[in-house]
């Protein structure tokens, strides 16, 4: 289990994160929502140890995540970053083998290629394997960096919006290929997500961030409600239940003074 | 039955991706014979009358003037031409991959323009015409000095790409004002010296310079091995390369660190010829990819080939005269750079 | 109204450009006022082997570089110098009384706004340098500027000759360059008989630069009759091969250094050292003219430039040192520093002869 407590960060005198507790349990999804500027990446650059909280702890498994060498914490929490800035060619095989790093000693080994082409296999990207990374569709890419941090052989997976800048059935490919590798491969997944519709539909749990404190922290059912979705985005909206999922219609942003009244509530 | 399918499958993908790899090792191989086949040519041409046959006996008896020709004069300059090669080959690789830019080279980080600086203040303050360790010092203190900086300014903004490129451009732009000021300053034979020094000529190297230019550009290869996965995760982005455990910032202030120094050892010598820095690496990744573990390797090589290849025919394609070797590398680099280009387009960024 | 802004703005232009114009036009008619009432104007050639109407006589002179600044001197037209080169420093012993004259920018890149507060009569440059900008933006201030090199051997003497007519010292200009060829004609006259000339290699200032034809050194080495190695080339300084130096086996080696300054030096060593260092490259121990010790290192003040001829005499001397055995180059550079210069002689020129015969 991935433990957060207590978690704040503060960027210079700003405070971003303020007393998150929150678990990740393995097989579970996750999703972190909202709006922009709410302190959702800096909540996943503590988890990946990339920057250092000033209070609290993330534990796995009671282990401190903190104080482990980047290499034992890459084998435990793999990343999906939200691009890929490579001005280079490299195929897709090449960018999968990145995430067998946490292996490698220096050059990668035999067992290394094997692990990279059972999961191109598993998630049947085998067919793009030689091709350049650059020349594959935007929902390919996602699905190979996924499969790069497959390649980690995580307990659990951090992701960074993976449905951005993704047409809507490759958004749908991508949630539903993260719903069965938790699930058959017994991974912790959080996510930073920006469409609620899709947290709502794929995630065990969802997560709401607002000005930095967690607003609330449970089912889709019980998150998503209107007064916590305009409590923290500011906009009127329609909630509809279809299939048991709750699927969110935004109408209107909210009008100033009816934001200023709920802020004095 | 399934499972064997699949596991067949796997089997398949994993040799393909092999079988690419062994592609490029065989290259490199085909690469490396390419060079030996010019290191010989080069070894039996040259100004002096002595005959092919005698220029290879030469390696093995003494043949009287031919042995001392080819020793103390030819190998000496293929040597170096090598190690200017494969110095410049190899650090433009690295800081293409650790700066993650393609238009990285050893002048994007002023460090050519830096060696200039050096070179020109040794020709005036320090007598550099006649006393060329005066200009081989300069240009290294001065090398050393532009690479202290970046390092410097990187420790205290942080290491990123970003930071290193504007402060190495910065630094380029001081140095060569630097340098045009001072030739404003200088004498009719002290802006002559000047002038040649920025051609680039091997003709003073001897087995003195090769041994410093080896120590500083052969050492600092086996760590560049060491960090090439690294690098290959660096060219990802330093978030994810992070993510996956690369100490990023150490990784990138080591290795430009080293490049800076093997760049140094080539340049010091012989004057700038930097456009090698630029083009072997593209043309190595043309041929063979972006895996930095035979990027590398590759770009030395490829490094050493044409700077071998320019030399031997700037000193011998219109005799007695020497072509200046920066300006034959630019003539024989730049038309097979952009006949790559125009040809693998499609494939290339 | 748009059209009477437009007309307005046409006024508006025609209002700045006609005082202009006027401006213009009252200083060309200045401008030829002054040369109808000061006497007359010669046609002279200049480096380039133009044609060039100067007015005479010329009474100040703006210098950019030391081998004009030479030349007046031993014409004895110091006071006509308003204006130097700022490198002068360089050689500040040898031009000590020039020291304080305003300084108007480089040999190369002249200062043009420096000159026309000056505002002398001529400003004399080399051929090449500083480049054509500099007419440019001098001719609207009515200063010419004069391309003579000074420097080629071949054509000192004209040049010379040429600038004493101009500044008046028609006398001295002529006795100065018939004092260059007196010295050069002696050496000719006596390699007439000379058959087999040796062959030489001449280096300049960087190491493997040599001096083709073209370059002020390849002529001293003609003149000093020797046979350069690099007579056919097509460059003026080209690099060379050491190989090809040694393949072709000189029988003298040249060699120039511009490191400080003869005038100041007052032993041999520095020319000794470099003549060492030469002689110690890889494999030339196989070349003739290091196997019998000749190879001489000569100071840029008798390289190329005014002082030439006199390291023509050092040359020839070194290349037939029994030919020329009563010739002594040292007096006549104090002769030509003496007389002409009007300083007291001085300094060390050249590396230690180690071949025998006289220094």
């Amino acid at each position: 289990m991935l433990q957060v407590e207590n978690l704040s960060f503060n960027y210079g005198k700003t405070c971003v994160l303020k007393d998150i507790d929150l678990n990740v349990k393995k097989g579970e999804i996750i999703s972190v929502l909202g709006p922009n500027g709410v302190g959702k990446t800096t909540l996943l650059n503590c988890l990946l140890g990339m920057i250092k909280p000033c209070f609290g702890f993330i534990k796995m498994d009671d282990m401190d995540i903190l104080k482990m060498s980047p290499t034992h914490r890459a084998r435990l929490i793999g990343y999906v970053p939200q691009a890929f800035p490579s001005k280079f060619p490299m195929t897709v095989f090449d960018a999968v083998l990145m995430g067998r790093k946490p292996y490698v000693r220096f050059v990668p080994s035999g067992k290394d290629l094997e692990v990279v082409s059972k999961v191109l296999m598993s998630m049947n990207l085998n067919h793009l394997g030689l091709k350049d990374f650059d020349r594959i569709s935007g929902g390919q890419k996602q699905k190979v960096l996924i499969a790069r941090a497959i390649a980690q052989e995580p307990g659990y997976l951090v992701l960074d919006e993976p449905s951005n800048n993704l047409d809507v059935r490759h958004q749908l490919e991508v949630m539903d290929m993260l719903k069965k590798l938790a699930q058959k491969k017994n991974i912790g997944i959080i996510m930073a997500m920006h469409s609620l519709n899709l947290a709502s539909r794929f995630s065990d749990r969802i997560v709401m961030l607002k000005s930095g404190c967690m607003v609330c922290n449970g089912t889709p059912l019980e998150v998503m409600t209107p007064r916590i979705i305009e409590t923290v985005y500011k906009i009127e909206v329609n909630i509809n239940r279809i299939n048991g999922y709750p699927y969110t219609i935004p109408l209107n942003p909210m009008p100033e003074n009816r934001i200023h009244k709920e802020l004095l509530n | 039955m399934n499972t064997d399918c699949l596991t067949i499958k796997n089997q398949d993908m994993k040799n393909q991706y092999k079988a690419l790899k062994y592609r490029s090792l065989v290259l490199l191989v085909v690469f490396f014979g390419l060079l030996s086949v010019i290191v010989v040519i080069a070894l039996c041409v040259g100004a002096s009358s002595i005959s092919v046959t005698d220029s290879i006996l030469a390696l093995i008896e003494d043949n009287g003037m031919a042995r001392s020709i080819v020793w103390n004069l030819r190998l000496p300059r293929i040597i170096m031409a090598l190690l200017i090669g494969i110095g410049l080959g190899t650090s433009g690789a690295v800081f293409q991959a650790v700066l993650r830019n393609p238009l990285a080279s050893p002048f994007t980080l002023g460090i050519g323009s830096s060696a200039g600086f050096g070179a020109v203040i040794a020709i005036m303050f320090f007598n550099g015409l006649v006393n060329e360790y005066a200009v081989v010092t300069g240009a290294f203190i001065f090398t050393l000095l532009s690479s202290f900086i970046i390092l410097g300014v990187s420790r205290y903004k942080g290491a990123t790409a970003e930071t290193m490129i504007l402060t190495g451009i910065a630094l380029m732009f001081l140095f060569s004002s630097l340098s045009s000021f001072l030739q404003y300053l200088g004498t009719k034979e002290e802006v002559h010296g000047i002038v040649f020094w920025f051609f680039g000529s091997l003709s003073k190297a001897g087995y003195r310079e090769i041994v410093m230019s080896g120590i500083m550009i052969l050492i600092p290869m086996p760590f560049m091995f060491r960090f090439a996965f690294d690098f290959n995760l660096m060219t990802a982005g330093d978030e994810s390369a992070r993510a996956l455990g690369v100490n990023v910032p150490g990784v990138r202030m080591f290795s430009i660190a080293l490049a800076s120094l093997m760049t140094s050892g080539a340049i010091c010598f012989t004057g700038v010829i930097g456009f090698i820095g630029l083009v072997a690496p593209h043309i190595a990744r043309m041929i063979f990819g972006s895996d930095n573990l035979f990027l590398i390797p590759a770009s030395a090589l490829i490094g050493g080939v044409l700077v071998l290849s320019a030399d031997t025919l700037g000193r011998t394609m219109w005799l007695p005269h020497v072509i200046p070797i920066g300006i034959v590398t630019s003539f024989i680099g730049v038309p097979f750079f952009l006949y790559l280009l125009i040809k693998k387009t499609k494939e290339y960024w | 109204m748009p059209r009477l802004l437009s007309n307005f703005k046409g006024f508006n232009t025609a209002g700045f450009f006609l005082p202009g114009l006027i401006i213009l036009i009252i200083i060309s008619a200045r401008g030829t006022a002054w040369a109808g009432e000061v006497a007359q104007s010669i046609v002279i050639e200049d480096a380039f082997g133009r044609e060039i109407s100067v007015n005479i006589p010329v009474q100040s002179i703006v210098v950019l570089n030391s081998d004009v600044l030479e030349v007046l001197r031993s014409l004895g037209a110091q006071d006509l110098v308003k204006g130097i080169y700022s490198e002068i420093t360089k050689d500040g012993a040898f031009f000590q009384e020039f020291l304080d004259r305003p300084r108007v920018g480089s040999w190369k890149n002249a200062n043009a706004e420096l000159i026309a507060d000056l505002n002398p009569c001529i400003v004399i440059a080399y051929e090449n340098n500083p480049g054509t900008e500099l007419e440019k933006q001098l001719s609207p201030f009515g200063i010419q500027v004069l391309r003579l090199n000074f420097y080629k051997l071949g054509t000192i003497a004209k040049e010379i000759i040429t600038l004493g007519k101009i500044i008046g010292r028609e006398q001295q200009g002529e006795t100065l360059g018939a004092w260059y060829g007196k010295k050069l004609d002696v050496i000719q006259k006596r390699l007439d008989s000379v058959k087999e000339k040796p062959l030489v290699y001449v280096e300049s200032y960087s190491a493997f630069h040599t001096a083709g034809p073209g370059s002020g050194g390849h002529d001293m080495c003609v003149y000093a009759g020797g046979r350069n190695l690099a007579d056919e080339f097509k460059v003026p300084y080209s690099e060379v091969t050491s190989e090809w130096v040694i393949s072709k086996q000189p029988d003298v080696i040249f060699k120039a250094t511009a490191w400080g300054n003869g005038f100041e030096r007052n032993d041999r060593i520095f020319f000794n050292n470099v003549r060492d260092e030469m002689a110690a490259r890889p494999s030339w121990n196989l070349i003739q003219a290091v196997k019998n010790n000749r190879v001489h290192v000569l100071d840029s003040g008798i390289w190329t430039g005014p002082r030439a001829v006199i390291g023509v005499v050092y040359m020839a001397k070194r290349i037939y040192p029994r030919l020329f055995n009563d010739l002594d180059p040292e007096q006549i550079h104090k002769e030509f520093l003496e007389s002409f210069q009007r300083i007291p002689y001085q300094g060390v020129y050249i590396s230690e002869n180690l071949s025998g015969g006289s220094k």
